[in-house]
């Protein structure tokens, strides 16, 4: 018994923690405190109407012909009716109605659409199909029309106009509540409650209602405003109960009595005003609750990038001027320089998500970009590519590439660059790949966007070519993405990639999601494509495995900067930074099967959180005091091998 | 095969939407207190002549359908009854031969006022839609192409205020504005123009058209643009968008021919779901406005209980609808490659 | 005959494939676990090594009893529990408990980690009064390595890191003192550095607990180092299985061969001939006649396209079936 009261307490002290978590969160939702506002006051006016009002609406008045549609005076600040009436008192009063109508109807509504969206979505099967078949059709016949009919043939009473606009009301909330319960019920820890042995009751209580409630709430919100306005329309039509007075029925006695012959404007201003004053308080509360309960970013790929900026990186640039480049090697292709990113958000310091990284990149070289996920490995790459997202700002370094520096470049000078001289394969093909449009037609579209002559057969031929060269049969080009399995998209992504044979091509962990078998088949292709035209590769990927096998050079990043940087064999047998070795160990190795896995201890550094200092040394095993006071400068170790950790000053080639 | 299996299934499926229209209207107007035949019989205006001519036409003397006698489910009938002989059937084949009654007040088929008058609520829907959606999609587009501005917020506000205004309420205001402009504040044609050029007569009538349609037009917007815009979020920041970028494609050819066609999926669905709710607006300006449509039919039906105007104008705009929605599903179809194949 | 702890006989998992609509009323079938049989110890960690569709997750499900068997039998703890009734299963659930793939989605959003832990407790109703209903909860988290728990109790998942959260879900599991863990790809989500943690952390459970553990995974690499045995499924079979160490060093089955050769090696001087198999794996519900790898196999031979091969025993309990198994030494 104790206990019972004990665990009710607890339970009420959470929900009262959790909604003044809601509630620091939604106060500075301007769009829906103004709506909570606006129904506030109407709430107010209807509950205190008998002390608001001047005069008794509900009294019957002896009103003679002078009295009627008298324009506002002192007296009655809103004028008089067709009856003779104050309009300030019946709309205060109307208030009432309107809003009892609305919420007592909406309650109806949500919680029949709330309960058979939840058993649809829930229990699935024959007992979703048929409910959700009945849904479909309530849905389809026009409601207005048949709460026309069902009143004018029932009395027009205020309890029937409740009922009727209840009862014909909920399709919406239980389509809505039966795909976020199914949406909710595919989650993994549905099936974790599953597994360790809870009933369908207990699922629906603590796994699908919290998570279908928000969803409900601002369904409900809407509801509200509907039943509202559908309330005013039905009166408005003649169908309102003619004892009690609401906004629709003053509208229609004011319409149908002459209103408008007479000129009487304040007897149709006043009662639509109300109806637009608690419909709009309804509607920005619940967008506000809407943005509260389901936050997106409204971020996208196409708001303005932000402007480049030099030298605002927060650190001092680490790297020194490299000496003695080999002269006999393969051009540089690219050769980026101090390159930083931060990101960029409201009322909190910028995010440094990648700092001053730079590597070079020859004609034919494949080099590995490693680490961990949060790195800035991807940040790194479109930032390369100025393809940032919104709140991704370059704040420092450069890019060069044949000759250009990039980050000079204007937006469309950029767009010639793209694709032509650095293409990208993305990590996941199916999200990269237009879902409407065919596999030929989104290769062909790169091709014309930079060479526009190219076009009819020619085009047509070019487009098998690629595909062919991926392994793809050509007959496969008018297919959608959709029809193709997880491996040909991203062979498409490949030979889409190439279309306009670029110099660079960024493979952004191409295999990740696919299975080992069709990983060796991709990446065996890029190898032998790379051999074939000649292409550079930059590989990122957080598998060493794979970066050991194909790749000329490594770049490890930790926490946005570069640890480590040489060439394969360096890295893999005489890696210097503490980060690459304890990487290495935590890999596993067929070849040794016995070796207990290492591992670091501890997680990778938040972006926005960082530590002082070094930001491998909360996690290093041979941190020391100036690890945690200074971040060390990249240094110079053998001919191409880089390494930032105070350890190997000592042995650093770079003049202090 | 599977695109005839599609297309049966979804004709299959408005067809039986239908049937419970119809078997939706039979009961409606026989259950509710104010049914139509009895209300009919009982009609003090008619003669007893008439009233027997009602009994006969609504099959009255006939039992409602096979196993049930009366309205009452629980006094069971004989279901030996030849089923074209029973009140249910006697009203669907009375439909299908396009028979609806009579009216009360005109004294006129039924069918024949709403025949007349179909043309033009499809006239200010179509007008009005069509209107709606190119406005409510291009300050989407603006919308969610510019999210967090000025321009983003401001589309927000208006479409949100637009949302909330009540349909005939809208259409009060502008009457009352639009009298004082000189506008015509109701009917569809001023009368007597019959004999001028066919070219003066359009012009009379989209002269009439322009305030019902500017009411419609402002309160469906609100909804297109509010859908365009988060639709429009969703799809800019997908990762094919970027790819997209990172092919060359400067932010209009994006724009067009990537992210237009995705974004309007959505609305598609939404058009077809929402054209019950443009009823609901057709209603309300039509009644404003007086334009003789299906909405001002009905109007007129409730207020002089005219009921099988009622009866005849709410099926009517139920299967309008019905139809409507089956060819914007067909549509998606069309559009969307990944419904068929599937 | 040695008395299992677990011993699953030919068990079958069909699927119904698409809807039952009203132009197609001859039904196909997915063949998701297609004839598996397995042996499981006490304390014993078997490794399911396959890639995606060979059926492994299937097999978990279907012996967690979250799906139906179609066929075959399983024994658990010397009981047949293949159709368990309602109340038997829900007993089971305290003995067999599993770890999910994704430590994101396999945590309500809305829950603290007090609230998940202790769900499964209050699920079978086994604790009696507050302090023993935290002390156990407390237990386990530590257990789990997320100490001190106390700092964890009043957390939401979103407040936690990847590591961290797959700890809170072995916590999950281990509360209700479970005597086999099955583990679906336990790692696979989480960054490489924090992979060895975890697995460590299963492998000293089995230590102190003597708990049976069946790691479903795609990666022969991770599994390499703590599995007693390994079992490789292709197609809803298990094509090869045996020690550790003997299917690493001396694989039978082609398939097991060619997975064998792509697992990259971190080690550029190491750099190998790797047996690519072309194609991809056949869709499970026209499954190949015959041996059901032949279409990609490197080394098929006419027998191969019209027989099925049955098991044969390659060494000290290391079977594979392939008809060519054990040919060449």
């Amino acid at each position: 018994m104790e206990a019972a009261s004990t665990k009710t307490t607890e339970a009420q002290r959470q929900l009262a923690a959790r909604f003044l978590d809601f509630w620091r969160v939604f106060r500075r939702n301007r769009m829906g405190l103004v709506g909570l506002a606006m129904l506030a006051v109407i709430v107010i006016v209807a509950v205190f109407a008998e002390v608001l009002a001047p005069y008794d609406a509900t009294a019957p008045v002896d009103a003679t012909a002078a009295d009627v549609y008298r324009p506002p005076s002192a007296a009655h600040w809103l004028g008089t009716d067709d009856a003779g009436q104050d309009v300030f008192s019946n709309f205060i009063f109307g208030a009432r109605v309107s809003l009892i109508v609305g919420f007592f109807a909406a309650f109806i509504s949500v919680f029949i659409g709330g309960v058979l969206g939840i058993a649809a979505g829930f229990y699935g099967g024959r007992v979703e199909n048929f409910l959700m078949r009945f849904t479909d059709v309530m849905l389809v016949i026009p409601d207005l029309p048949l709460m026309v009919v069902i009143v004018a043939l029932t009395k027009p009473s205020l309890l029937n106009i409740i009922f009727v606009i209840g009862l014909l009301g909920w399709t919406t909330t239980a389509r809505i509540v039966r795909s976020q319960t199914l949406a909710v019920k595919s989650r993994k820890f549905v099936l974790r409650a599953r597994a360790i042995g809870a009933g369908n009751g207990h699922i629906i209580r603590h796994h699908i209602l919290p998570l279908v409630m928000p969803i409900l709430v601002v369904n409900a919100v809407l509801v509200v405003s509907l039943a509202i306005l559908n309330e005013s329309t039905l009166s408005f039509l003649g169908l309102g109960d003619p004892t009690a007075l609401s906004w629709g029925q003053m509208l229609n006695y004011a319409f149908g009595r002459g209103a408008m012959s007479t000129g009487a404007w304040w007897a149709l201003v006043a009662p639509g005003f109300g109806i637009v004053w608690v419909v709009l308080g309804l509607t920005l509360f619940g967008h506000g609750l809407e943005q509260v309960l389901n936050p997106r970013l409204e971020a996208h790929h196409l708001m303005k990038p932000r402007p480049i900026v030099r030298h605002e990186a927060t650190g001092k640039p680490l790297l020194h001027e490299r000496r003695g480049r080999v002269p006999d090697e393969a051009p540089i292709l690219v050769e980026v320089k101090n390159l930083s990113i931060s990101y960029i958000s409201d009322g909190k310091p910028p995010a440094r998500a990648v700092e001053n990284v730079s590597f070079t990149l020859r004609e034919g070289e494949l080099m590995g970009l490693v680490g961990e996920s949060g790195c800035g490995k991807t940040t790194l790459m479109l930032g390369l590519l100025r393809l940032l997202p919104a709140a991704g700002q370059i704040v420092d370094g450069e890019v060069w590439f044949s000759g250009r520096e990039l980050t000079a470049l204007t937006e469309t000078e950029m767009e010639d660059v793209r694709w032509k001289g650095i293409s990208i394969i993305f990590q996941g093909a199916m999200n990269a790949l237009n879902p409407v449009r065919t596999v030929g037609d989104q290769i062909a579209e790169a091709i014309v966007k930079h060479n526009p002559l190219m076009k009819g057969a020619a085009l047509e031929a070019r487009v098998s070519e690629l595909l062919d060269l991926v392994g793809i049969s050509p007959e496969h080009k008018n297919h959608f993405p959709h029809q193709y399995s997880g491996g040909m998209r991203q062979r498409a992504m490949i030979a889409m990639a190439l279309a306009c044979n670029p110099q660079v091509v960024i493979a952004d962990e191409p295999t990740t999601a696919l299975d080992v078998m069709i990983q060796a088949q991709v990446l065996e292709l890029l190898d032998s494509l790379r051999k074939k035209l000649g292409l550079s590769i930059i590989f990122v990927t957080h598998d060493l495995g794979v970066v050991a096998e194909m790749c000329d050079s490594v770049l490890v990043m930790y926490g946005g900067v570069t640890a480590e940087y040489s060439d394969v064999d360096t890295v893999y047998n005489l890696a210097k930074h503490p980060y690459t070795q304890e990487l290495l160990k935590a890999f596993p190795d067929l070849t040794h099967p016995e070796k207990r896995l290492a591992s670091i201890p501890g997680y990778p550094p938040r972006l926005d959180d960082l530590p002082a200092g070094c930001r491998f040394a909360p996690r290093c095993p041979v941190a020391f005091e100036r690890c945690r006071v200074e971040a060390p400068a990249i240094h110079q170790l053998g001919e191409k091998h880089f390494a930032s950790c105070h350890l190997v000053e000592e042995n650093s080639l770079t003049t202090k | 095969m599977k695109r005839f299996r599609f297309l049966a299934g979804k004709l299959g499926w408005a067809a039986f939407t239908i049937l419970f229209v119809l078997v939706l209207n039979f009961f409606l107007f026989r259950v509710l207190p104010g049914d139509p035949a009895r209300a009919g019989v009982h009609d003090p205006r008619l003669k007893k002549d008439a009233i027997e001519a009602i009994r006969v036409r609504f099959g009255l003397d006939k039992p409602v359908i096979n196993c049930f006698e009366s309205l009452n489910p629980l006094k069971f009938g004989s279901c030996s009854v030849n089923p074209l002989e029973t009140q249910f059937f006697i009203y669907v084949g009375n439909l299908f031969k396009g028979e609806m009654g009579i009216s009360y007040h005109t004294n006129r088929p039924v069918s024949e006022i709403l025949a007349e008058r179909l043309w033009n609520t499809i006239l200010l829907i179509g007008a009005g839609q069509i209107l709606s959606i190119i406005i409510g999609v291009l300050f989407g587009l603006f919308a969610a192409w510019k999210a967090r501005t000025s321009i983003d917020y401001g589309a927000l506000i208006v479409s949100l205020v637009a949302w909330s205004l009540p349909t005939f309420w809208l259409g009060i205001i502008l009457l009352f504005w639009g009298s004082n402009q000189g506008l015509p504040i109701g009917g569809k044609a001023t009368p007597g123009l019959s004999s001028y050029p066919l070219l003066v007569q359009w012009g009379d009538i989209a002269r009439h058209m322009f305030l019902p349609t500017l009411t419609y037009t402002i309160v469906y917007m609100g909804e297109y643009m509010l859908i365009m815009r988060s639709s429009l979020l969703d799809v800019l920041s997908e990762d094919y968008i970027l790819t997209a970028k990172a092919k060359g494609l400067n932010t209009f050819q994006v724009l067009k021919d990537h992210a237009l066609k995705n974004a309007m999926l959505p609305l598609v669905t939404v058009i077809a779901i929402n054209l019950g709710f443009t009823v609901a607006g057709a209603v309300q300006i039509e009644s404003v406005f007086s334009w003789p449509g299906l909405g001002l039919a009905i109007y007129e039906a409730v207020n002089r209980r005219d009921f099988p105007v009622l009866q005849g104008a709410f099926l009517l705009i139920a299967v309008a609808v019905i139809l409507a929605n089956l060819i914007a599903e067909l549509m998606y179809s069309y559009l969307d490659p990944r419904v068929q194949t599937e | 005959m040695q008395d299992y702890f677990l011993e699953v006989q030919r068990l079958k998992k069909y699927f119904a494939a698409g809807r039952p609509g009203f132009f197609n009323r001859a039904r196909e079938h997915v063949h998701a676990v297609d004839g598996v049989d397995l042996q499981l110890k006490r304390g014993e960690v078997i490794a399911m090594v396959g890639e995606s569709g060979c059926g492994k997750s299937t097999l978990a499900l279907t012996l967690m009893g979250l799906e139906e068997p179609t066929e075959g039998r399983i024994v658990f703890e010397a009981k047949e529990i293949t159709h368990a009734s309602e109340h038997d299963r829900k007993l089971l659930r305290q003995r067999i408990q599993m770890v999910f793939q994704d430590p994101y989605e396999s945590l309500n959003p809305t829950q603290t980690i007090e609230e998940i832990v202790a769900e499964p407790l209050d699920v079978h109703g086994l604790t009696h009064g507050k302090a023993e209903r935290e002390a156990r909860v407390v237990k386990a988290l530590e257990d789990a390595g997320l100490k001190p728990a106390s700092t964890y109790l009043p957390r939401f998942p979103h407040q936690l890191s990847g590591g961290q959260r797959q700890r809170v879900v072995i916590a999950g599991a281990l509360v209700l003192e479970p005597h086999l863990l099955i583990a679906d790809e336990p790692v696979s989500m989480l960054d490489v550095s924090i992979r060895a943690e975890i697995l460590n952390l299963l492998a000293d459970l089995r230590q102190t607990r003597q708990i049976s553990i069946i790691l479903i995974t795609h990666d022969l690499g991770t599994c390499g180092y703590f599995a007693d045995r390994i079992a490789v499924m292709y197609l809803g079979r298990i094509v090869e299985i045996g020690p550790t160490g003997e299917v690493l060093s001396n694989p039978q089955h082609p398939y097991t061969k060619a997975l064998l050769s792509v697992v990259p090696v971190p080690n550029p001087r190491l750099r190998r001939q790797r047996l690519i198999l072309q194609g991809e794996t056949p869709n499970p519900i026209h499954l190949p006649s015959g041996c059901r790898f032949h279409p990609r196999c490197p080394i098929a031979v006419e027998r191969c396209r019209a027989e099925d091969p049955a098991y044969v025993t390659v060494g000290q309990s290391h079977l594979a079936a392939c008809w060519e198994a054990g040919k060449q030494a």
